[in-house]
């Protein structure tokens, strides 16, 4: 049980990932974005090894569909996994194997992919790819956020009569650099899509600071005196 | 204000780092934990290209002492940073430069370096130091948590007079492959190092279950079967 929305800024060729699931710590298993390459998912019953596997391709130059093969020719239990992957030009392969267990499949389009398996049903990943699409013009990390939003609001996990809760998520978005922009986790909670829209709400806050704080030493603002100038703006 | 500790089992070769600050998400800028390489991690005002350039270094067979060196050659504001590097061999380097803001330091032990900024004093790596010898036999991870509970209990961030609350915390365990071993985190929270260990907890009831059902799918049970008998276990041990 779980839902994702893999994405790319057209604008920018940032690349990140939202997702959310009943698992504890999916952010663990969520190191699957590179600068520059792509960024890809495995899920449902993930094999761990693909990640890495798929950022190395993707940073060879391997497009999407290529890495896609790679996995499928790696891995005995190929059908057990779903798999998303998004190279740098934007270009989106998805694989739901039949092992896969409830509800599972995916909506995919140049520069995203929405993809869920123990879901309430096929609307959760339109919505999600609705929540993505909804305004194009923002920041990734704002999109990737929509479309898990959008997902939960959907329905989410389980089946109608029972509803299986978001126990963590992660927002994860790279651009340039090695590290990365945004890396964001909640790993274990009662309603971790709503904790991450805090968590998120509270960093963005912090963005910008932490960033010139670590550029520029020499002057910088204490943490507390520059708290300060958040609650006299608020 | 930040402590962290790095560290490594000498019996399994694994590598790893706890970290908690006032800070928020302090687990997203913590790059420098690779398997089979070492360990590198740059904090106070942090240059984010040190770890992963730091990774690459020690890659190469570069020693901690002189990837120090080319951190300093490579860097304006050196004199800014905090940074600890420990290599799968478990040899160190440490350095706080003296522009790092409160009282700062480091001190490293048996295959480990603690090291933070902004703290009450050094009895606050003592208490690091301590938690982290305390069981030399347990699994990375519980020894980095000690570790930083130490280190919170020996008063953590802050001055005699005005206690910095810990609101962000990790720890990362890397073994021999790609991806983590144990990598739990919490982001935003007034108890943030009370949390990691409720995280931490409940991760490592999972560990082998998220494990099995990975590498064997046709075998595995529901998760919600497998959370039940959890909680079902847990009931049966406080009655």
């Amino acid at each position: 049980m779980t839902y994702t929305i893999l994405g790319r800024c057209a604008k920018t060729g940032r690349v990140g990932i939202g997702i959310a699931t009943f698992s504890i710590t999916v952010g663990r298993y969520a190191h699957c974005a590179r600068s520059n390459a792509g960024v890809t998912i495995s899920q449902a019953f993930a094999n761990e090894n693909n990640n890495a596997i798929a950022l190395r391709l993707l940073d060879q130059g391997f497009s999407a569909q290529a890495v896609l093969e790679h996995l499928k020719a790696n891995d005995a239990y190929y059908t057990y996994r779903q798999i998303g992957v998004i190279d740098r030009t934007g270009a989106a392969a998805a694989y739901t194997g039949p092992g896969v267990r409830g509800w599972a499949g995916e909506v995919a389009g140049d520069n995203y992919i929405a993809t869920g398996n123990g879901l309430v049903g096929q609307h959760v990943v339109a919505a999600i790819a609705r929540g993505f699409l909804a305004e194009p013009d923002t920041d990734l990390e704002h999109r990737l956020l929509m479309g898990i939003e959008y997902g939960r609001d959907a329905g989410g996990q389980g089946t109608a009569g029972d509803h299986k809760p978001e126990r963590s998520s992660a927002l994860l978005v790279y651009s340039r650099h090695v590290h990365p922009d945004i890396d964001l986790r909640v790993d274990l909670h009662a309603t971790a899509v709503e904790e991450l829209r805090r968590i998120y709400v509270e960093y963005k806050q912090y963005e910008a600071y932490y960033r010139y704080r670590g550029e520029h030493p020499r002057g910088a603002l204490s943490q507390e005196a520059f708290m300060k100038t958040i609650a006299a703006v608020a | 204000m930040t402590y962290s500790i790095i560290g490594r089992c000498a019996r399994t070769g694994r590598l790893g780092l706890g970290i908690t600050t006032f800070s928020l998400a302090v687990g997203g800028r913590c790059e420098g934990v690779a398997a089979n390489i070492g360990v590198c991690k740059t904090q106070a005002f942090p240059n984010r290209t040190n770890d992963p350039l730091g990774i690459k270094l020690l890659a190469q067979g570069y020693l901690p002492a002189r990837v120090m060196e080319m951190f300093a050659a490579n860097d304006t504001e050196h004199g800014y940073r905090q940074v600890a590097i420990m290599n799968r061999d478990g040899k160190i380097a440490a350095h706080t430069g003296p522009g790092c803001r409160g009282w700062a330091g480091h001190k490293d032990d048996a295959d480990c370096v603690a090291f933070g900024n902004g703290l009450l004093g050094p009895q606050v790596l003592d208490g690091m130091i301590e938690g982290f010898l305390a069981r030399p036999d347990d699994a990375l991870e519980y020894r980095l948590m000690r570790a930083i509970e130490g280190g919170r209990d020996a008063g953590g961030q802050g001055s005699a007079d005005a206690h910095r609350p810990e609101r962000s915390a990790a720890i990362k365990v890397v073994d021999r492959r790609d991806f983590p071993d144990v990598d739990v985190r919490v982001d935003v929270h007034p108890a943030a190092v009370a949390e990691l260990r409720r995280v931490l907890e409940e991760f490592k009831l999972y560990e082998e279950f998220y494990r099995g059902r990975d590498t064997d799918p046709g075998k595995a049970i529901p998760q919600d079967v497998f959370a039940a008998q959890l909680k079902a276990k847990r009931a049966s041990r406080t009655s």
